[in-house]
């Protein structure tokens, strides 16, 4: 885009865009529309790509999810105040809180990993947890979100299905990794991906293999 | 690809092994033997009664007449499907499936065929290929009053790549279902010839098939990529146009089924990406 010129052009450039998806008239148009305000995004397209996230059309919530977490920390208020009715647009918005990672999603990933009905969205929000960034909190603060995050995955590691397991091995290690060694929680983070990596009846080989790279990362650290 | 139809029967409050048995014991309600077959098999039970009562569904069976409430033969489809999902134990009831490999029912067919290749039931081989022998043109035709195929031509193939017997006669069967009109009968060929074989042309074809613009093929290759454990496929499993779930899948079938480059530690990383 360096043929415009600064700012002003940019701006032009931004409103265009999100024009173009609020005015799209079908899923092809929307989809692209979508891609394009996805792809550079502002901090004030944040309403309007949590909008597309509610119009039950994947391939164009693909794109928003992605353009939200390119915004990171600037698209959770949009993201928190969406409409808790609409399940399908819930359901991406967790998605995307879980790769931006702000701590400010919390509440929406723990409840989401307990409790809803989609594996794909309960596997999002087990990888989200482990990856919250932690760094602006007070030191207490920081240790009672661990703590939930901890007992969360702990919790689901005996979900029904297999990806959320792997999902929920891959959120303990990174969890595990902003632990001091040989404290409590990092020893039952370790004890719970311990127990993931152990033949069992309902544990399919690849949990337990990714739970044992799990272990072995943390032992180097 | 995937049985289709594996998904719950009904919504209802979680049961117990001993109330699935009893559901399935009991010829008053269909729909609850269907029930109880469908739980055994998804629970992977383990009681010494599971097995003879379903192979007592799935002598149930019956020429096909939907009357009211679950049809007949759709207790001996769920017993079917269930009884692949429970070895060793029900090795003892592979000769009934290997009778119901021949009934007129082509949907039973289809379930006994999927059962046999999880259970890898060596002595089905014959059987299947006698089912596919008529070639494409007449065993994969659609048939005249629907749009199935004479043969369940896509369980048929998958069960003799899982059964494993790389036999000349067994692949003379199998390859001309490779030029098949179909698109999921092409990919579930290729997928028999890769396991059979280890040929990576076959891969190839499945590769290829990954770019397909039906979403349907795109996701029936991923699963026969998985299925055949194929690493080389890895890179176009990732960036198929598809969700992850299907993704993800694939990638375990090549993390727990493959070998070679490549390794698990990036197979393994490219999952928790796609979470």
């Amino acid at each position: 885009m360096s043929h415009h010129p600064p700012e002003q052009g940019n701006a032009a450039d931004a409103e265009a865009r999100i024009a173009a998806v609020q005015q799209a008239d079908s899923a092809q148009a929307l989809l692209r529309a979508t891609q394009e305000l996805a792809r550079c995004p502002e901090a004030h397209a944040a309403p309007v790509l949590v909008e597309v996230l509610g119009f039950n059309n994947p391939g164009a919530a693909v794109a928003a999810v992605d353009g939200l977490i390119r915004l990171g920390p600037a698209a959770v208020e949009a993201l928190l105040q969406l409409d808790p009715d609409n399940y399908g647009a819930r359901a991406w918005a967790v998605r995307a809180l879980a790769g931006i990672g702000d701590v400010r999603g919390l509440e929406l990933l723990l409840e989401a990993l307990g409790s809803d009905v989609a594996a794909s969205v309960r596997r999002a929000a087990a990888k989200g947890l482990g990856q919250l960034d932690l760094d602006l909190l007070s030191e207490a603060e920081r240790q009672r979100v661990r703590a939930c995050c901890l007992e969360a995955l702990l919790a689901a590691g005996a979900d029904g299905e297999w990806v959320v397991r792997y999902a929920v091995v891959v959120g303990l290690e990174s969890l595990a990794q902003g632990l001091a060694a040989e404290s409590p929680e990092r020893l039952r983070a370790q004890a719970g991906l311990d127990a993931l990596s152990e033949a069992a009846e309902v544990t399919p080989p690849v949990v337990q293999q990714r739970a044992r790279l799990a272990l072995a990362r943390l032992a180097i650290h | 690809m995937a049985d289709a139809d594996a998904s719950p029967p009904q919504t209802g409050e979680p049961i117990s092994e001993q109330e699935a048995l009893r559901r399935l014991r009991q010829s008053e309600d269909s729909s609850q033997q269907y029930y109880g077959a469908w739980w055994l098999g998804r629970m992977r039970s383990q009681h010494p009664e599971a097995v003879p009562l379903l192979q007592q569904a799935l002598r149930q069976r019956r020429p096909r007449d939907s009357g009211e409430g679950v049809e007949e033969n759709a207790v001996a489809r769920n017993a079917a499907r269930a009884l692949g999902k429970l070895a060793p134990a029900a090795h003892a009831a592979i000769p009934d499936l290997l009778d119901t490999l021949e009934d007129p029912d082509d949907g039973l067919r289809e379930a006994a065929a999927r059962a046999l290749g999880e259970l890898r039931a060596v002595e089905a081989v014959g059987p299947l290929c006698n089912r596919l022998a008529s070639g494409p043109a007449v065993a994969g035709a659609q048939q005249a009053d629907s749009p199935r195929l004479v043969e369940p031509c896509e369980a048929l193939l998958e069960a003799l790549g899982d059964i494993g017997l790389a036999q000349p006669q067994v692949l003379a069967v199998v390859e001309p279902f490779i030029s098949h009109e179909r698109p999921l009968i092409r990919s579930a060929a290729a997928r028999a010839l890769l396991q059979l074989t280890g040929d990576p042309c076959w891969g190839e074809r499945l590769v290829a098939l990954l770019e397909h613009p039906q979403l349907q093929v795109r996701r029936a290759a991923l699963m026969d990529l998985g299925a055949a454990g194929w690493r080389p496929g890895f890179d176009a499993i990732a960036r198929t146009l598809t969700d992850n779930s299907l993704k993800l899948m694939a990638l375990r079938g090549l993390v727990e089924r493959g070998s070679g480059p490549p390794g698990d530690e990036a197979l393994l990383a490219c999952m928790d990406g796609l979470l």
